[in-house]
């Protein structure tokens, strides 16, 4: 499926980006489609920034915005679109993958080690090609990967998605956090001897190796 | 130009003082003129430890503030000759400099001398950002305890965002004994989180309070086990290869024949 629509966590608020290439009707019947699977990860009563909107828009189609928007508790309000310029980049880079790659539109990698007291915030993936060591904290809206020692405090789907991993060739964190499941590491905690995948199952945290392909 | 060393942790107690007092003397043994800066301004004891605080008149930031020229804060070391110290105020504090006046305090110094060694207060704030400033290689002191480790991890990617990369590392007050039954962690573990260069490991050595206490930093008593660790440091700075001090408890052949006539 093409996506041309995305929700996008901007300071703390979640803005609706659209390319203005592609037919109102599609963009609603996106919207439709989001709000549908993920219902739960919008919450209700929230706020929708939409960058532009009195000026993009015209009475009717804010008007059919506010109706969809609606249908699941949720308001909207046109803010200034200082967001608005890389917006047609990221869009074709999008279009471009979107065949393949539904999921995980951008990924953060990070090619160092994280030390004590340093922390990285993405609203999407996070790789570390490097260990995160106590103290650090990374928070990611998507999955969060490292490729090597995970001490820290690792917090995945910040934005609430609960399908979203913490995957580490040593998972020692002292934290896990996917969504709004927190975990802590057992008191007496051993070395792992394989990588291993951190996910929610039936509302609990749950660690296993990761060797086998990841199923979806 | 000289090398400009920052001895510093995070953690305070690990032996900042004791480390940049016994360097800098090893350095003078070898012949290098080196200039001791105490940053703990406030909280002075690096004169303590060299046995120079009864020859202090000026002080750091006295020079900062124009009262008095560089030469005339810096004291002589009572033993060796191109060993000098530049002792830190005591009736002030951190904000007294900014890292700008320390970078040109540094650069001046370097200049002088082969080596510029600043003592480093404990914490992460004024007075860290002070003692960095004007360094171009930093030590990072830390003793096998998981307090010590955490806050050199903390240090070394503060000193990173400072653009200070490749600090290199001084494992203290390491116990053989303990560590081989496993109740202290062993130098692997350290530098399995820390990931930077050692550059030494110094055993716990009793003399090292006898030496502090008396003024004459340790590496000048050739039998102490810390002495010889350090003299190893210094020859490792100055581009030697050496390899790391062997960690076996130390056993006579009177311990054993006593211990098995015990048996």
């Amino acid at each position: 499926m093409r996506q041309e629509i995305m929700f996008k966590g901007v300071r703390g608020n979640l803005q609706l980006i659209f390319s203005d290439n592609i037919d109102f009707s599609e963009v609603l019947h996106q919207i439709r489609t989001k709000l549908v699977v993920a219902a739960d990860f919008f919450g209700v009563g929230n706020m929708i920034q939409v960058p532009m909107a009195k000026q993009r828009l015209t009475q009717e189609e804010q008007a059919q915005l506010t109706a969809v928007f609606s249908e699941y508790g949720l308001l909207w309000e046109s803010v200034d679109g200082a967001a608005q310029a890389p917006v047609p980049e990221q869009l074709t880079i999008q279009a471009d993958q979107a065949e393949d790659d539904v999921g995980a539109p951008q990924t953060l990698i990070i090619e160092k080690t994280l030390r004590g007291g340093q922390k990285v915030v993405s609203d999407y993936s996070v790789v570390v090609f490097g260990d995160v060591n106590p103290g650090a904290e990374i928070i990611a809206g998507g999955d969060i990967i490292v490729l090597g020692a995970c001490r820290g405090m690792a917090h995945a789907g910040a934005h609430g998605n609960r399908r979203a991993t913490i995957k580490a060739d040593r998972l020692l964190a002292s934290q896990l956090r996917i969504a709004d499941v927190i975990s802590r590491s057992p008191d007496q905690l051993n070395d792992p001897e394989h990588p291993e995948i951190a996910r929610i199952v039936d509302g609990i945290v749950m660690i296993e190796p990761a060797e086998q392909p990841l199923e979806n | 130009m000289g090398e400009v060393l920052v001895i510093t942790s995070g953690k305070g107690g690990v032996g900042k003082t004791t480390t940049a007092a016994n360097l800098g003397t090893g350095f003078a043994l070898t012949g290098k003129k080196v200039a001791l800066i105490d940053a703990d301004i406030g909280l002075r004891n690096l004169d303590v430890v060299m046995g120079l605080e009864n020859r202090i008149v000026y002080d750091l930031v006295d020079v900062v503030e124009g009262n008095c020229r560089l030469k005339q804060a810096l004291i002589r070391d009572k033993r060796y000759e191109t060993l000098y110290l530049l002792p830190a105020a005591q009736t002030r504090d951190k904000n007294a400099v900014n890292p700008e006046q320390m970078k040109k305090l540094c650069e001046e110094l370097a200049r002088d001398f082969d080596y510029v060694i600043i003592d480093c207060p404990a914490g992460i704030e004024q007075g860290f950002r002070n003692a960095i400033a004007g360094a171009t290689e930093a030590i990072i002191v830390t003793t096998p305890e998981v307090s010590a480790v955490r806050d050199a991890d903390r240090i070394i990617g503060l000193l990173e965002s400072e653009g200070k990369s490749n600090p290199k590392l001084i494992i203290n007050r390491i116990r053989p004994h303990m560590v081989k039954k496993g109740d202290m962690m062993d130098i692997d573990d350290i530098i399995d989180i820390l990931a930077i260069d050692l550059l030494g490991v110094i055993p716990e050595d009793e003399y090292i309070v006898i030496s502090t206490n008396r003024g004459e930093p340790a590496v000048t008593h050739p039998s102490s086990l810390a002495s010889t660790a350090y003299k190893n440091i210094v020859r490792r700075l100055c581009g030697e290869n050496v390899p790391l001090m062997s960690m076996e408890v130390r056993t006579s052949f009177l311990s054993k024949v006593k211990k098995f006539l015990k048996l």
